[in-house]
């Protein structure tokens, strides 16, 4: 039994132990990707060639079309977020708004907070059509507002402060601490 | 570099600030307003930015004015206006003022107050002022002469909460509607709210005797 595995082990030793044919080409192999560039090498190489000035021909026209072209990009872009006075998160007053009025079909409260849409704030009639009401988050300020009946007819809150008026319609004031 | 590339560089240059101005305007005003008006406001509202007061009143009071279909000329006029005060109140309550504050201390103007009262309110209270100029306005727009409600608010200033000086306002109107003139009925609430004041900093400190 152990003679058996001594023979297998060792004609394994022999086998390992025979030398190993080395393709003739892989000298040749090895060498040509020694030699060439890497990506480090590429990457300079990118940079070198986007660093070296050279002279760009623009045409008249091609200068106007290419004005035009970003003119009408910065156009449409975006310029700045609304400034908004006081951050909402952290100031933000739930602020209930009622006013009576009977047999409207439609009543809005109107606004610097809804900047004075009307399609943006509409109330709810409760009581029969007769009371009208509605509850938004305002941020810490002062606030003035007016209340649109059936889209036509500018109400003033007969509960606050009336706002000075610019325009011919009434407002009201809200004032929110903070 | 050739005078065609020269041309080119500057024909680039003058479309990008002429589009830049173009869109500095206002995006929520451009649907409303007719093209003269828009170049008004926006210059009014370049003026107010570049003298670092807020822009966001006058956005809002151009809004306000073309949802009531208030004529273009009127809608200038209130803007122009309203610029006008909040320079005022920004020079009266100082440059720290917060937006909330100057556009505040505007209405306290625009109703009649002192410019050296806002001033003076800004000395006494350490606290934001938006609260107190507010009831200063309504007191005055309720009817309240603008000296006493100064006065009034004043008196308030150093000691007084918001929802104190708020509170104060809201009785003040009260005792107005139920026949008290408007002057008396500020003076005698003033007296009870800086009594209601001294209590409550008493009630807080028990060691010290009434």
């Amino acid at each position: 039994m152990f003679e058996h595995d001594d023979d297998a082990l060792n004609r394994m030793i022999d086998r390992l132990r025979e030398p190993v044919e080395m393709d003739p080409r892989l000298d040749t192999r090895v060498m040509t990707r020694v030699a060439s560039p890497g990506f480090g090498a590429r990457a300079a190489s990118a940079w070198e060639w986007l660093r070296r000035p050279r002279a760009v021909v623009i045409s008249p026209i091609t200068g106007l079309g290419l004005a035009a072209a970003i003119a009408v990009l910065v156009w449409f872009l975006p310029t700045r977020a609304p400034e908004r006075g006081e951050p909402l998160a952290s100031d933000v007053t739930a602020v209930q708004f009622v006013v009576v009025a009977p047999g409207a079909e439609s009543v809005s409260l109107v606004g610097d907070f809804n900047d004075w849409d009307a399609r943006l704030t509409p109330m709810c009639a409760v009581r029969d059509g007769r009371l009208w009401t509605v509850t938004i988050p305002l941020a810490a300020g002062r606030h003035r507002y007016a209340f649109l009946v059936n889209g036509a007819r500018w109400l003033a809150d007969p509960s606050a402060p009336r706002a000075q008026d610019d325009f011919g319609a009434p407002s009201s004031v809200v004032t929110v601490g903070g | 570099m050739t005078t065609i590339h020269r041309v080119s560089g500057l024909v680039l240059v003058a479309a990008l600030l002429l589009a830049r101005a173009a869109s500095a305007q206002d995006p929520r005003l451009e649907h409303h307003l007719d093209s003269t008006t828009l170049a008004v406001v926006g210059a009014l509202m370049d003026s107010a930015r570049s003298a670092g007061l807020p822009v966001e009143p006058l956005v809002q009071r151009a809004l306000e004015g073309t949802a009531k279909h208030a004529e273009p000329d009127r809608i200038i006029a209130a803007v122009r206006r309203l610029a006008g005060e909040l320079g005022v109140a920004r020079a009266a309550l100082g440059r720290e003022s917060s937006p909330a504050e100057l556009d505040a201390g505007a209405s306290a103007l625009r109703a009649g107050v002192r410019p050296e009262d806002l001033t003076l309110l800004r000395q006494r209270r350490t606290q934001s002022l938006t609260v107190a100029l507010a009831a200063l306005t309504d007191l005055v727009t309720g009817g309240v002469p603008p000296d006493s409600a100064a006065a009034a608010v004043l008196a308030l200033a150093s000691r007084a909460r918001d929802d104190q000086i708020a509170d104060f306002r809201r009785a003040v109107e009260r005792d107005i509607a139920l026949g008290a003139t408007p002057a008396a009925a500020a003076a005698v609430r003033v007296d009870a709210t800086l009594r209601e004041v001294a209590g409550a900093a008493n009630s807080s400190n028990p060691s010290r005797k009434p």
